[in-house]
């Protein structure tokens, strides 16, 4: 099989697919990531964690660690720097959990900070905590939902600015229905694994403090880290010019900054942190683990009657983290009756946090198994079902959609896929010992948009530079955001340098809830519009002409300055100085009822499954994704595909194993933690179906790097189902699923 | 990590002498040979091995130790050959299949780039109890202490030859073929070399699972010897994982048939994933032997193989999946064109 | 366009040897670490972590570090000798991000200690591209086939690749994903790693 050309032609309201602006330093090695900044002689730091997940520290026997030469000091609740306290973010502050470390002798999960070595090596400070010897008293933990004592709460009675959605009257629906569907599913614990780990380097000049740190949001750590150590923010900068993956386990600050910067300060010598792979599973955040249940309703011509989700989250005993996914499967369909309701159960772990796709990976995941299941219930095509029940406006508030292309979607990938050859009986369709299924599922994520600021400037010899304290954690930003410059500014590409990642450049989104495009380039849009202005209304190609404006301007060069929002979302321009997402800073435009804006997709996928042995594999794959403006169709593709990809892992691979009576996670590695490899991944086909929307937002772009991921779970599941008549509802789905 | 001192051992002989220190158990030995280093390192850097000395034997590769030789009963394959050279050699992939598979079917192109067999046959299991210092309990690594996956989580766990002190699978693939061929070990040992039958070179865990071999601690393995034989030449190596690469077994095994017509002259299996040590099918092969080899007879030998399984919870399911990976180990060797 | 960054080149804790004066030495039969560290104060017992001195033959050059024996070949490259190409991104073996060659072959630099490179070319990714600035045919396949996202994996990669292109073994897609699955890319690049590699290896061997 040939793999689809990795470069896409251009396409109707399709950006050049130009290759990526930092390719060359990316291919060289040169591209410096946090923990390759050179910092002359760190001290370098070794976190403690917790062995146990719920009790006190007794007392650390510490003689032997400080005993070996090299080591500067072992920090622990006795001795630790203070620091403020900073809300969690969730709460409109800017921590990814509220728990402070080292501020007493409490253990509330496992793996938390419990002290840190400072040594002059990496091998020593790494030795000397492993030879710190800690007593515990130890309290029995509750590790998750089937724990004695995990206590459940409604989302609404904890959280104010959380309402159940719904509409009509959910009994009456089922009880009109021809066909109902009642199940329940789950999905595991995940952690986002970038390939980059953890790590801060802090370094203070005076009283001025750099961090280099990945970060998908440096605004946010700065402002954060400058309230934990009670400084005025401008003394804090953050660089981070590349960040090696995130996935949303950079987005939030962890308490672990403050805490090494405080070192840094109180050692007078700049401090290195490279947090061990195993220990990153326990002091950032996950995808939390999730429980369904989902009723569908039907006439027998499979319009749908009724949708009702229940959701139960994992979060942790000190923060309420929730994503409430049926904020937007709620707009999915056209039911006119829908019943919603989130709830947490509180457990003694971690807190979790965003990851890809964060509400829509398991809320969509299962909703599309449910419909699903009606299909066969209906005994329809599954795609005809989703035909039948399409629609362009909110069932819940019948807000218009800006745009919608999800039957096309269907449409085109089907064509591709082959999808009319399907037997539709389960396990019809075998090549020799492997059972064959095929499955499909919608593909779906909110278009969210926050302010934005941005600086472009333009010399006299035709260049251009802008700067936005965006990130690019190998979305493409660099590229987009350049080329977005160039064509608002009308200047080839190559003529543009981009610089992002540092909190000294303008504020930028935050690399999260894929909106970097669009807010970041409507701000550089207002800054070229400017530009353009000041030059009569465009940017001569010719650069003697180009010369004898700036000469008659009596500049060098001109620079603009812009702030940009999303209508109604204004009062967040304060806000994104601040650094601040939580409070919803991620905006939907204005107006009421908002407008309904999502991307959406469809994806077809073939499973194998060996008969007597059950592993699993996925031999290809196929999407095709409206997401409105498409900047550059090759990191676009790219972003599809790595997004399916992921969705293969979170159906059959990805899984954080955990202890129930240690509320411990067993795998937290990279070798039992198991993402797909490069022979996971035969063949991955990518539609783009050219979708124009002059509504979204002034230069009519989508987030689009979370939307591939969604639904492929389900995809798989219904292709499992499809291959062996056994509906698995709980991920990921392995050999012991099939036994 | 511990700090150490580095030797680099010039020969067997010297290795040997280098490493001639009382300890009761391998893993806890003070001197430790280094060849690929990447079980030793690995558990090195999660301080679950604290050796004050490191042998380095890699310059042993320059003698037979790193050579692959054709002798009169089968090959001879040196301890310090890496796993990326045997699972190419013409030898091993014409007339012993399983060893070569097995090997080529193993880790990442790197990790066998690096890793030398006599290491590969004593890498160290994946239990994540025995694997980080955080737990208390743990028999292998601080006996005595109890073993936590017994009433964790053990989804990857052994289901044969387990103990109530010890559940713990070994990890390895190569191994199985080896103990499905009849494979010698030679040992140098201070007082000399010595053969012993790989089948003898691991031991279950019974009440002491620190004890993972019956080498002596500073013995050093120099040499695998393996027999050629028509099972041999009819041989495969499968391998069932949650990837489709990079992925330790779930279950594994390494089959051999003689076949007369559709009799079964002679069969070998190894079963890997499913047991403590590298396990030798011999009920499973007594079912087999004199008989037409099809479906039901497979899965009868594989039945009475894994009568014995216990399980305990998350690894339930290797009952089933370990006897189809048998099942389908042998029904593949037989439809094999030799 | 204009996103390259500096190479830094700057060795903190080492000096660059010239190649000519320092040639590596194999430390045959040679005791290290305890009572071989230089700069004890006598009477003491000595520290088995005093540094010793070392030397790496990187990229063709000899880089003489003064390193813990603990020190692993990755970190004497990140932390020592100023070379941040090859990247950290698990330390046990797992996801490929340090792959470099030893005497041209793909090996983990995090499970290789430092000292039992000594005497071999150690080739990182810094040392892949030609003196004049070409790039290496696989790095240039990498841009064409937009193989990486966030890039992190991608100096590993680009070795494996490397290797697997000059040792002849691209010649399937399914032999190069499986050459290749010691890699892992959470980006999931997959796909265009697998028709970089092709492309390379068409550009290597002049055929398709
Ligand atoms: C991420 C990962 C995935 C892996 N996946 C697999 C897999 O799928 N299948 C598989 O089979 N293996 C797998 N392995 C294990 C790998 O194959 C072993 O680590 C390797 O084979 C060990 O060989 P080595 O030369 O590196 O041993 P070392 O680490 O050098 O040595 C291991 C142990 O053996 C001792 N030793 C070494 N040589 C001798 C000798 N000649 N005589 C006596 N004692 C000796 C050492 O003292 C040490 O205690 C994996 C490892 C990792 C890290
Ligand atoms: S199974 Fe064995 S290795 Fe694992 S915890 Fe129990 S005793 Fe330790
Ligand atoms: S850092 Fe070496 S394999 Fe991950
Ligand atoms: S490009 Fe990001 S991990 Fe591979």
């Amino acid at each position: 099989m040939q793999p689809v050309p990795p470069v896409p032609p251009p396409m109707e309201n399709m950006g050049k697919p130009d290759p990526r602006y930092e390719a060359r330093s990316k291919v060289t090695g040169r591209a410096r990531y946090a923990a390759d900044e050179p910092v002359s002689n760190p001290a370098w730091a070794f976190l403690v964690t917790s062995a146990i997940a719920k009790g006190k520290v007794r007392r650390f026997l510490a003689d032997e660690a400080k005993g070996i030469p090299g080591v500067l000091a072992i920090i622990t609740h006795e001795n630790a720097p203070k620091r403020e306290k900073v809300a969690f973010f969730g709460d409109g502050g800017y921590v990814s959990t509220s728990l402070v470390p080292l501020q007493g002798p409490d253990i509330h999960h496992a793996g938390q900070i419990i002290g840190v070595v400072l040594a002059d090596s990496y091998e020593t400070a790494r030795e000397a905590a492993h030879r710190l010897r800690v007593e515990y008293e130890v309290a029995e933990p509750v590790a998750g939902f089937r724990s004695p004592g995990a206590q459940t709460v409604e989302l609404a009675a904890v959280k104010k600015s959380h309402k159940d959605v719904g509409v009509g009257d959910i009994d009456k629906g089922l009880a009109d229905a021809a066909v109902t569907v009642d199940a329940e599913y789950f999905t595991p614990t995940q952690h986002h694994n970038p390939i980059e780990l953890f790590s801060t380097t802090a370094v203070w000049n005076g009283d001025e403090l750099t961090i280099y740190e990945p970060s998908q949001f440096v605004y946010s750590l700065k402002n954060c880290v400058a309230r934990q150590l009670a400084l005025p923010p401008e003394k804090v900068h953050v660089i981070n010019p590349y960040v090696g993956g995130a996935f949303g386990s950079k987005g939030a600050p962890t308490q672990r900054t403050a805490l090494v910067a405080a070192l840094a300060r109180q050692f007078n010598r700049p401090v290195k942190l490279v947090v061990a792979r195993d220990q990153g599973f326990f002091i950032t955040t996950y995808r939390a683990e999730t429980r369904h249940r989902v009723r569908l309703g039907a006439t027998p011509d499979g319009k749908l009657t009724a949708y009702g989700h229940e959701g139960w989250e994992l979060t942790s005993m000190v923060d309420n983290y929730d994503v409430a996914g049926t904020e937007n499967t709620a707009e999915m369909y056209a039911s006119p009756n829908v019943w919603t309701k989130v709830n947490l159960v509180k457990a003694d772990r971690n807190t979790p946090g965003f990851m890809r796709s964060p509400p829509e990976v398991p809320y969509m995941y299962a909703l599309e198994c449910a419909m699903d299941e009606l299909a066969v219930a209906l005994n329809m095509d599954p795609v005809e079902l989703r035909r039948i029940n399409d629609t362009m406006k909110s069932p819940i508030n019948g807000a218009a959609y800006t745009s919608r292309s999800l039957m096309k979607c269907y449409d085109e990938a089907a064509a591709q896929f082959g999808w009319s050859r399907r037997d539709p009986r389960p396990g019809s369709m075998r090549d020799g010992e492997w059972l064959v299924g095929w499955g499909c599922a919608t593909a779906t994520y909110p278009t969210n948009m926050m302010p934005s600021a941005a600086r472009v400037r333009l010399g006299g010899d035709g260049s251009a530079r802008v700067q936005v304290a965006a990130h690019d954690v190998g979305t493409g930003a660099y590229t987009v955001i350049g080329q977005a410059t160039a064509e608002f500014l009308g200047i080839p590409a190559d003529k543009v340098v981009v610089e992002l990642g540092d909190s000294r450049l303008p504020p930028g989104p935050v690399a999260g809830g894929s909106m970097t495009t669009a807010s970041a380039c409507s701000a550089v849009k207002v800054a070229c519009d400017r530009i353009r202005e000041r030059l009569g209304g465009s940017v001569p190609a010719d650069p003697k002409a180009l010369a004898g404006m700036f000469e008659k301007l009596k500049v060098g060069s001109l620079e603009e300055y812009a702030e940009w929002a999303p209508p109604g979302g204004e009062k967040g321009l304060a806000a994104l100085h601040e650094g601040r997402m939580g409070g919803g800073s991620a905006e939907r435009g204005g107006g009421t009822p908002k407008p309904a804006m999502f991307a959406f997709g469809a994806e077809f996928v073939e499973v194998r499954i060996h008969s007597r042995t059950k592993e699993i594999r996925v031999p290809r794959i196929t999407g095709a994704f409206a997401g409105g403006r498409i900047l550059n169709p090759r990191t676009a593709r790219s972003q599809y595909l790595g997004g399916m990809i992921w969705g293969i892992g979170s159906a059959l691979h990805e899984a954080t194993e955990i202890d129930e009576k240690r509320a411990r996670y067993v795998n937290a590695n990279i070798a039992e933690y198991l993402i797909p490899v490069n022979a996971d991944v035969p063949l991955v086909e990518i539609i783009m179906v050219p979708e124009v929307d002059t509504q979204v937002n002034p230069i009519g772009v989508k987030g689009i790097g979370e939307l591939s991921n969604v639904g492929t779970a389900a995809a798989i599941a219904n292709a499992v189902y499809h291959a062996t008549g056994k509906r698995i509802r709980d991920l990921p789905i392995r050999p012991e699923s099939l036994v | 990590m511990r700090p150490f001192t580095y030797e680099q051992a010039p020969d067997a002989r010297a290795a040997v002498q280098m490493a001639a220190v009382p300890s009761d158990a391998h893993v806890r030995s003070p001197v430790q040979f280094i060849g690929g280093g990447t079980t030793l390192l690995d558990l090195m850097k999660l301080d679950v091995m604290r050796p004050a000395t490191l042998v380095d034997i890699t310059p042993l590769e320059k003698a037979e130790a790193g050579r692959i030789q054709q002798t009169p009963q089968g090959v001879r394959i040196g301890a310090l050959v890496r796993m990326s050279d045997a699972a190419e050699h013409p030898l091993l992939v014409q007339q012993f299949p399983m060893v070569a598979q097995s090997l080529a079917l193993a880790a990442s192109q790197q990790l066998r780039t690096m890793a030398r067999l006599g290491g590969n046959v004593l890498q160290r299991t994946r239990c994540p109890y025995f694997r980080e210092i955080a737990y208390g309990q743990c028999n292998k690594r601080e006996p005595g202490s109890g073993c936590a996956a017994l009433d964790g989580h053990n989804r990857l766990h052994a289901i044969l030859g387990v103990s109530e002190a010890c559940i713990a699978s070994y990890p390895g693939d190569w191994a199985q073929a080896l103990v499905a061929l009849d494979t010698n070990v030679e040992v140098m040992g201070p007082r000399g070399p010595r053969v012993i039958p790989f089948a003898e070179l691991h031991k279950p865990p019974a009440d002491t699972p620190h004890i993972e071999t019956t080498l002596v601690p500073g013995e050093l393995i120099t040499a695998f010897n393996v027999p050629a034989s028509a099972a041999a030449r009819r041989s495969l190596y499968l391998k069932v994982r949650d990837r489709e690469s990079y992925a330790f077994a779930l279950a594994s095994a390494a089959v051999g048939l003689d076949l007369d017509g559709e009799r079964v002259r002679d069969v070998r299996i190894g079963l890997g994933g499913v047991a403590t040590v590298p396990w030798r099918a011999r009920k499973a092969e007594e079912a087999l032997r004199g008989q037409v080899l099809d479906e039901a007879a497979a899965e009868k030998a594989a039945e009475a193989e894994f009568a014995a399984a216990r399980t305990h919870g998350h690894n339930d399911f290797k009952v089933p999946v370990g006897r189809q990976t048998l099942v389908r180990a042998l029904m593949a060797a037989k439809a094999m064109e030799v | 366009m204009g996103g390259d960054t500096k190479a830094t080149g700057v060795s903190r804790r080492g000096f660059l040897a010239s190649s000519a004066s320092t040639a590596a030495v194999p430390l045959a039969a040679g005791v290290l670490g305890a009572g071989a560290a230089s700069a004890q104060a006598p009477g003491r017992a000595p520290d088995p972590r005093a540094p010793v001195d070392m030397v790496l033959k990187v990229n063709g050059t000899d880089y003489r570090l003064p390193l813990d024996i603990r020190t692993t070949l990755l970190d004497a490259l990140r932390e020592h000798a100023g070379l941040t190409g090859a990247k950290k991104g698990c330390d046990q073996g797992q996801c490929g991000a340090c792959t470099v060659h030893l005497d041209g072959q793909p090996v983990l630099s995090c499970l290789t200690l430092a000292v039992m490179a000594q005497g071999k070319a150690v080739t990182s990714i810094e040392g892949l591209e030609g003196r004049d600035g070409t790039l290496h045919p696989v790095q240039q396949a990498f841009i064409d086939n937009d193989a990486f996202q966030c890039g992190y994996c991608t100096p590993g990669q680009i070795m494996s690749a490397a290797a697997c292109v000059e040792q002849g073994r691209a010649g399937d897609e399914a032999a190069i994903r499986e050459f290749m699955s010691g890699n892992l890319c959470r980006c999931a690049a997959y796909p265009n790693i697998v028709a970089a590699v092709k492309q390379a290896a068409v550009v290597k061997t002049g055929r398709a």
